[in-house]
Order: C-alpha cells, then sequence, then structure tokens
C-alpha cells in the first residue's frame, strides 16, 4: 500500500483562544488535486499555514515527498496577502509612495527580486520568462516593487510558485485581482505543472479552476469534509433598515464631479496615461475597467488628489481647477475611497470603530475626539453592518470580508457626494461580494455619484450605467450601458 | 563672522536658551493662511526638500525650487526629484527675486556659500527659513536687516515628513524667529503657517530659538543620539566575540536590538523600556546604568561646555576648511569595526528576547538618555527642547543602525553630527576599559534571566521602579507623549 502524500492527524489549532481545528484528519493522496473552498472563516488558511510549517499546531502533519523527483521537497504557501521590503529591509510604506517621482530608489525592481529568487532557490531565470509572458507580466521587468498595484503583486507572487514548481503548492486565493485573461492563463500553467508532478491545494471558492483539480473539500467545525463539488453556499442576506443620515441626498457644491483635458501621466520614459479625456457628473454611476496595469489606479488618484502630477494637468475636481490653492483635504472631504491598495497600507493598530470614524476626516488613524452627533452616527453605522460585537476588535484580527465592510462603512460615513469603490470584492467570496453589492447599490439610491472597479461583469452592483474602458493607458471606450449588457 | 551666541550678554544667553513653549493646537486655526498666495522658493531638492514641498503644495501653497546652474544643467537627482513630480525649477537668478520666503534646506556645510549667493538676490522684506540654526548661530551669519529668518525644523527624516502627511497627521515640529531679523513682526506667523503646511502642527509644536536649538541639537545628537549608540553597539558586539557567542548572532542582536528596545522608549518612555525587562533583570539594568552614568557625567558636561563655548564648531570648521581630514579618516575607521563588517546571521530572535539577551544596551540607553536631558538642563535649556533632543529622536536613529549598522547611521544624520559623534565615542570607549571588563554574556549575548529564580526585595524594587517613574524626563515626556497621540507603533522584530 502507498503512503499517502500528505497525512494529518489529530490536528489542533486555536488562534485568539477561538477554537480553528479540531482533531482533524486527512489523507491527500499522490495524484490528488484539492480545491478547499467554504465560508470564510472556517480555517482554511490556518491548516493551509500549518501544512506549510508556517504556524504550529497540535497533532501530526506528515509530507511524503518524492525521493526520486526532480522538484524541489518543499511545501510552498502562496499568501493572499503581499508583503514587501524596501532596500533597507524596512516594510513600512504609506499608500501614495508609489505614485511619488524619487531618485532614490527605494525598493527592488522585479527583475532583481527575480533574479535574487533564482539564485536563493537555484533557479534558471530562462525558464521564468515563459511565465512571465503568459501572465502578461514581462513588461513589469522594470518597474519597481512600490508601484506595483494589488493584482500585480498577486502575479509576482504566482511567478515564484510557478517557477520553482515545489512538491506541494498551496495558494490561498489564487486568482485575486486577476482579469479574465490572466487567470485562464494561470489555469493553463497550473495544469502544466500539476502534469511535471506539482501536487496542488488551491483556497478559493471560484468556478473556474484548472481540469488538473481532482477532490473538493470544506472545513466545517474544525473538521475537513470531502464534497463533490463546491455548492454555491446558501447565504442569507438581512438589509437593515438604512441610516437615517445616509438617506439624505449628498450636497453637491458643483454639478462637475470630475472633468479632465488631455491628461497625461509618466514616470520618466514610462507613460502609464495618455491624452485622457473624461467627464463625471452628479449623481452618474461608473464602472472602470481595463487590464492588471492599464493605468486604472493612477486614474483614480488624480481624483482623489493622491498623485502629484496632478498639478501640471488640466483637470478639474467638483468645479474647481487642480492647483488653484485648495488643499488635498478639501478634495478629499468629498471623496470616500476604497481600494485593496489602500487597505493594504491601512492602518495596523486601528479597531473597527476608530477605523470608521476617521473617515469623516480621510486620515488614516484617528486624531481626535469625535462630538456626540459623530459618534453615535459611527455607532448606528456599525451596527447597520452588523459590526457592532466587533467594534473594539483591531480591523487586523477580523477576516478579510469583514475588514472590507469596515472599510466600506468608513468611506460612506460622511455620507460624501463621490464614492470610488476600487475593486472593493477583491479577495471575497461570491456571497459576499452579492452582499457587498446590495449594500452599495442600496446606499448610493441617495444619488451619490460613484466610480466602481470590478473585473467580473457578472459581479457589479446594479445601479451601474456608465462605462469607461482603459487600455494600455488610454481610454478605449466610454459608453452608457443598458441592464442587457452587463447581465 | 563671529560667533552670534558669544556676542551675547549672559542676560541675553539665558534668556535665549530658554525660548521654549510648547504651543496649544489653537494657535493653528489660521493654517496656512498666513503664507496663501506667496511665492515659496526650496533651495534644494533632497529628501527633506522633496517631501517638504510635496505636502506645503499639497496644502494649497505655491512652491517652487531652486538649484545650482550645474545640478540643473548636469540633471542631477535633486533636479529630477522635481520635475518629475511636476515642480517649477529654476536658477537663483530665475527665481529668487520673485520669492516671498526662501527655504534653505541645502547641508550645513553648504549654508554659508548658498546664503551668500541668494541674498543679495532676495526681495525687500522676504523670509528667509531654515530647519538649523548652525548657520546663524555658530557661523554668526550676519542677514540684511529687512530680511525675516525663521526656523521650522521638522524632527524626522524627510520620507517620514511625508508619510505622515498623507495620513492626515503630521511629526513634531520645532520653530524659531531669530530676534535680529524680525523687521515686520511677521515671523511668528509665517513659521506656523509653513508648519502648518508641513502637517508638523497636528503632531506638537515646540516654540523655540534658533539658540536653543542649535545648542540642544548639537548636543543630543554627540551623545545620546549618535555617540553613545555608536559606543555601545561596539562595546557590546566585541564582548560577544570575546566571550564564544556566535559572530552572525551577534552582529543581529546588536544590530536590530536597538530599535526594538528604543521602540518601547518611543512608546512610553524609559519606564516602558525598562518594564519590558523582568524584575530581575531590572534591577541589574538599573544599578548599571547607574554606575554608567556616574562613569559619562564628565563627558557629557564636557561635551556640552565645548557646545555652549563654540569650542566644538570651532574646531569642525576648521577641519571643514582641512577638505574632512578627520571626518573622513574616522569614517572609514568606523567602517572597520568587527562589528561593522560581520554580517547579521540567519538567526530569528524574537521581540522579547532582544530585551533578555541585550540587558546592557537598555542599561546604555537609560543612561545616555537620563544624562543628556540632565546635562542640557544643567546648561540652562528647557526640559521640553532636551526631550525633544534626546529621548525623542533616539529611537529614529535607531531605526537607521537596523537597517544598515553604525555606516548607514553616519550616511543619514548630518556631516556635523557625524564629526560629534566621533569624537564622543573615541573618549569614551577608554572610559568605559574597567566597565566592560566586569561586563559578562548574561547582560548581552544570553538570557539574564537564566539559571535565576527571579525573586525580588520589594522594597528594592519600589524604590527602583520610582525613581525611574518619577525623574523629569519621565515627567515631561509623558505631556509631550500625550500630543503625539496618534505615533505610530513601527513593525520591529
Amino acid at each position: 500500500m502507498f503512503k499517502p502524500f500528505v497525512h494529518i492527524q489529530h490536528l489542533n489549532l486555536s488562534y485568539h483562544n477561538k477554537v480553528v481545528l479540531k482533531d482533524l484528519y486527512w489523507e491527500m493522496n499522490i495524484t490528488e488535486n484539492y480545491v478547499i473552498g467554504g465560508k470564510s472563516g472556517t480555517g482554511k488558511t490556518s491548516l493551509a499555514k500549518a501544512i506549510a510549517g508556517l504556524i504550529s499546531a497540535q497533532g501530526s502533519i506528515e509530507i511524503d515527498f518524492d525521493a526520486l523527483s526532480k522538484l524541489p521537497k518543499e511545501v510552498l504557501y502562496v499568501d493572499s496577502w503581499y508583503q514587501f521590503k524596501n532596500l533597507e529591509g524596512v516594510a513600512n510604506f504609506y499608500y501614495q509612495q508609489r505614485y511619488t517621482s524619487q531618485q532614490a530608489k527605494d525598493t527592488l525592481t522585479v527583475h532583481a527580486e527575480l533574479v535574487g529568487y533564482g539564485k536563493e532557490k537555484g533557479l534558471h531565470f530562462d525558464q521564468v520568462e515563459p511565465i512571465l509572458e503568459a501572465l502578461g507580466f514581462a513588461t513589469f521587468a522594470s518597474s519597481q516593487l512600490i508601484e506595483l498595484s494589488s493584482g500585480e503583486h498577486k502575479k509576482l507572487q504566482l511567478v515564484k510558485a510557478l517557477w520553482l514548481k515545489p512538491q506541494l503548492l498551496i495558494i490561498d486565493q489564487p486568482y485575486t485581482g486577476l482579469d479574465a485573461a490572466s487567470r485562464k492563463n494561470l489555469n493553463i500553467l497550473l495544469d502544466h505543472i500539476a502534469e511535471e508532478g506539482v501536487q496542488l491545494i488551491l483556497i478559493c471558492n471560484d468556478i473556474e479552476l484548472p481540469n488538473c483539480i481532482t477532490s473538493f473539500a470544506e472545513i466545517r467545525d474544525g473538521k475537513l469534509v470531502k464534497v463533490d463539488a463546491l455548492e454555491s453556499l446558501a447565504y442569507e442576506i438581512h438589509l437593515r433598515e438604512i441610516p437615517q443620515f445616509l438617506k439624505e441626498s449628498p450636497v453637491y457644491s458643483s454639478q462637475n464631479i470630475v472633468k479632465m483635458v488631455n491628461v497625461n501621466i509618466s514616470y520618466g520614459e514610462k507613460q502609464v496615461l495618455k491624452n485622457i479625456n473624461w467627464e463625471v457628473k452628479a449623481g452618474e454611476k461608473w464602472l472602470l475597467q481595463g487590464h492588471n496595469g492599464s493605468g486604472k489606479s493612477t486614474l483614480l488618484s488624480l481624483v482623489n488628489g493622491d498623485h502629484p502630477q496632478s498639478y501640471a494637468n488640466e483637470l478639474y475636481l467638483f468645479g474647481n481647477r487642480r492647483g488653484s490653492g485648495e488643499s488635498i483635504w478639501d478634495i478629499k472631504q468629498h471623496i470616500g475611497l476604497i481600494s485593496p491598495e489602500f487597505h493594504w497600507y491601512f492602518d495596523a493598530s486601528a479597531t473597527v470603530w476608530q477605523s470608521i470614524a476617521s473617515g469623516f476626516y480621510d486620515t488614516v488613524g484617528l486624531f481626535q475626539q469625535l462630538p456626540y452627533t459623530k459618534s453615535s452616527q459611527v455607532d448606528e453605522l456599525v451596527a447597520y453592518f452588523g459590526l457592532t460585537e466587533n467594534k473594539n476588535e483591531l480591523l487586523t484580527a477580523l477576516p478579510l470580508g469583514k475588514q472590507r465592510l469596515v472599510l466600506l462603512a468608513r468611506t460612506i460615513i460622511k455620507n460624501p457626494e463621490l464614492l470610488i469603490l476600487d475593486e472593493p470584492c477583491q479577495g471575497l467570496d461570491q456571497q459576499q461580494t452579492q452582499h457587498f453589492n446590495q449594500l452599495v447599490d442600496e446606499l448610493c439610491s441617495n444619488g451619490m455619484t460613484l466610480i466602481y472597479v470590478g473585473h467580473f461583469e457578472s459581479q457589479l452592483p446594479t445601479c451601474i450605467e456608465k462605462r469607461i474602458l482603459l487600455e494600455k493607458g488610454e481610454v478605449k471606450v466610454v459608453e452608457s450601458l443598458n441592464t442587457e449588457i452587463l447581465s | 563672522m563671529a560667533n552670534y551666541f558669544n556676542t551675547l550678554p549672559l542676560r541675553e544667553k539665558l534668556n535665549q536658551l530658554g525660548v521654549c513653549d510648547f504651543m496649544d493646537s489653537s494657535e493653528f486655526l489660521d493654517g496656512v493662511s498666513a503664507l496663501k498666495g506667496k511665492k515659496l522658493v526650496i533651495v534644494g531638492c533632497g529628501a527633506q526638500g522633496l517631501n517638504q514641498g510635496l505636502n506645503l503644495r499639497d496644502s494649497g501653497l505655491d512652491v517652487s525650487y531652486t538649484l545650482r546652474k550645474e545640478a540643473i544643467e548636469g540633471k542631477r537627482d535633486s533636479w529630477k526629484n522635481a520635475t518629475e513630480n511636476n515642480f517649477t525649477v529654476g536658477t537663483y537668478e530665475e527665481l529668487i527675486p520673485n520669492a516671498d520666503v526662501v527655504i534653505n534646506l541645502t547641508p550645513d556645510k553648504q549654508h554659508t556659500a548658498v546664503v551668500n549667493a541668494i541674498m543679495p538676490l532676495m526681495k525687500e522684506g522676504a523670509t528667509l527659513l531654515y530647519s538649523h540654526g548652525f548657520n546663524i548661530v555658530e557661523e554668526g551669519m550676519q542677514i540684511r536687516k529687512d530680511l525675516t529668518v525663521i526656523m521650522v525644523a521638522p524632527k524626522c527624516p524627510g520620507s517620514e515628513v511625508r508619510a505622515e502627511y498623507v495620513r492626515g497627521f503630521g511629526v513634531p515640529t520645532l520653530i524659531a524667529v531669530h530676534p535680529e531679523n524680525d523687521p515686520q513682526g511677521k515671523g511668528l506667523a509665517q513659521a506656523k503657517a509653513y508648519c502648518a503646511g508641513t502637517g508638523g502642527h497636528r503632531a506638537g509644536v515646540l516654540k523655540s530659538s534658533f539658540v536653543a536649538e542649535v545648542k540642544s541639537d548639537l548636543m543630543g545628537e554627540q551623545t545620546i543620539l549618535c555617540g553613545l549608540l555608536q559606543t555601545g553597539s561596539i562595546l557590546s558586539f566585541d564582548k560577544m566575540v570575546e566571550k564564544g557567542i556566535d559572530a552572525g548572532y551577534a552582529s543581529k542582536l546588536v544590530q536590530y536590538g536597538v530599535e526594538v528596545i528604543t521602540e518601547a522608549l518611543k512608546q512610553g518612555g524609559i519606564t516602558a523600556m525598562m518594564d519590558r525587562l523582568s524584575n530581575v533583570a531590572k534591577i541589574k539594568a538599573f544599578e548599571i546604568s547607574e554606575e554608567l552614568k556616574d562613569i559619562m557625567r564628565p563627558l557629557f558636561q564636557k561635551h556640552q561646555d565645548d557646545i555652549m563655548s563654540g569650542e566644538f564648531s570651532r574646531t569642525m570648521m576648521e577641519d571643514w576648511a582641512n577638505g574632512d581630514t578627520n571626518l573622513l579618516k574616522w569614517r572609514a575607521e568606523t567602517g572597520e569595526t568587527a562589528f561593522e563588517k560581520t554580517p547579521a546571521g540567519d538567526v530569528k530572535i524574537g521581540e522579547q528576547e532582544y530585551f533578555d539577551n541585550y540587558t546592557l544596551m537598555v542599561a546604555f540607553v537609560r543612561a545616555g538618555v537620563e544624562l543628556a536631558f540632565e546635562t542640557m538642563v544643567q546648561a540652562g535649556i528647557k526640559p521640553e527642547s532636551a526631550y525633544y533632543e534626546s529621548l525623542h529622536e533616539t529611537p529614529l536613529i535607531a531605526n537607521t543602525i537596523a537597517r544598515k549598522k553604525l555606516f548607514e547611521m553616519n550616511r543619514v544624520i548630518s556631516d556635523t553630527a557625524e564629526y560629534g559623534c566621533y569624537l564622543f565615542d573615541q573618549a569614551c570607549k577608554p572610559l568605559l576599559g574597567d566597565f566592560m571588563k566586569k561586563v559578562d554574556t548574561d547582560l548581552v549575548g544570553k538570557n539574564f534571566n537564566e539559571g535565576k529564580d527571579g525573586a525580588v526585595d520589594n522594597r528594592k524594587l519600589i524604590d527602583i521602579n520610582e525613581a525611574i517613574r518619577s525623574h523629569e524626563v519621565e515627567q515631561i515626556g509623558a505631556t509631550l507623549r500625550k500630543a503625539m497621540t496618534a505615533m505610530k507603533a513601527i513593525k520591529t522584530a
């Protein structure tokens, strides 16, 4: 009889005094490739990290590596969240840093990072090139790590994993932030390495998966349960009555929210936005789309007052020419913004309540006492989002889905004129996404202006009525939508 | 040019040393309005220049940069920094004549040349802004009588000035008006507005004077901030190697230990730092830091005396005139120390382990911070100023050591600080010779608590806690830290 490849017995694990895994037993056989799905917060990530030896747990985990295989005898866990350091080994960055040109280079380039990784792991560089090509990442070789968007960081993580080809590869949320083409190519690449002998565990709830996947599982009550397929989970959505102060229509100081005239942005020789012309009027609901690296985040940074190059462009925000004596805080007070990058750089020392309250002042961190009316509005919103139990917990201690809800609450607390939601559902499962988008529809029904970035056509708020598509830094399409195109 | 401080009568010396007013946030209700619509021209575009300029522009002010012709024509980094972020850049002749405020953010050593070049071009009644007073106080630079001279000094590296601003906060800042140059009485209003434009008004602003800033800044950087951290790091490393501790481990413990230890100092003063130790270790650290204070007190006093008399700046400027002969020699020597040349080993050291296995550094930091603070206060500097230049800045310097050891620290700090640091280090090492002979690996390299049962005498512990907590640097620190409400915790270990 063959030994199983992964053999787990009596695995117990607690996190923050909560039991996550309870006497878990699992055999993963040679030739099997798993998808582990199910609700968030059930312990999928903890199990993965325990298998990879990144966290300690009680019980036994045996992995029977193939001594004859040429593939590295190791388990690689690819985190759902990326992490990088600057040249001096410091991991403290801030959100707007990537938009500022600075000659003193802070972080490695993608190329240098990969060269270093290859050296460390003894890999040949010519083998990484086809992977870069397939994921549309080759053009980023000279980009610094700090300049990458979250989707691009995800690609970098995947490139390393596909290049290494460890005997056991565990990827937590492999598709997060990837556009449709990249997702398809990733699946092809995963099939290739599976054929070469890599065994896969993917943690996700996605439907389009590599062909090599043989088995599905979920974690229920701390135990691993094999299932035939990932069912779409029944998810009850209780929309509470929306707080009164958010039903009021925003007061617009101007009907012209955004106007860009031939806007250009470049870093040295590299042009990231070319001749952008775009107008957003009060109350409009926009969808902004484009491939990874098409310039979406940069475009939004101009709107949010975060880009130093705004000052040399013809740009009007809320009726005023940019650079006419306004401060960035004058601009931000009209806007509520959330993006994966903003989330990544957000204050790790803030509680849920403080995170939401800081939205009144557009600050990362809460630096003042709230007057009574404002603090009771925070309480109301906390209750509306079902976060009352969590309000004194650290934001970073919550599961990702809940963290996103908190940050959504932060963006709307002041009932802003403009809501910018840049891939707000990245990393959320389908049910959470559906819930989130229903909230957005409800919140925007008071006449709020919306700019929404999303890759998946099927997962958008229904209120969207216009679309702008970027391609390689240029406006490719601007159109009004009817519901047929969206469905 | 004569040393400005030495031209003053004693009464005025004491008067200017004693300027120190921790400003209430209500003083900043006017925001940037005193500078609104005015032309701000920054000389130099390095880390401070660029980041302060980005903040000022994002606060709605009109900012441009002036650089020397060679920097523009050669498209040097300073030129690229400014142009790629869409700032107007011009020569002195092009931009200075129209400037309402000229901001000098060049290195100390260039101040005389820069100010001599720009002063004739400045328009009647304009303002000259410094972020360090060395040129005015030590070199005695005389500024045209129609010009206003002010200082705004953010107490953080340029990158932090920007990072804190964009998250809606700021860094603690010191402001001052030069009493010889405030012909229209607008100096303070402009300094406050500039401070608000960089975000400093949210994090605690200290109104100081050029004299107080220079005399306290020099003292802090030479003794506790750079000097003692360098001496302590080198002696600790050498001791561990001598006693057979793995060199890679020793290197890592020293390189990162000081950052981890002073992060506690930043959050809660010496009390918090000492509280991270077990009771037995705390008592030991207290006792040896008392001993260290006695040994080093005369050296701290000598540094303060030389700074006050102008002797320090005189000898340093001689070295400037000499092509930095001493500075370059000492810099090279630091690069050759065993600590510097031994890379940090690939070992995991837990956060608490840095305290338990590096009790000696905790003692060094307590002794150094308290001594620097006490010596400054005895010399007539106010406790608030002394706090900023001792305890407050220690963690910032420790961060630079964690990045790339002493070489990095000495690269980041000013040449003036570096020069003073070497002077201190050379005098301090022999002074500690006998003390270090008694030090064993329980204080540095191994867990102090190992093999001890942890029992302590109640009364002794109570007395020691009381001594630590009641020190004046702790009292003033508690008040000042409250103003920096949202001080950011950094990711260490």
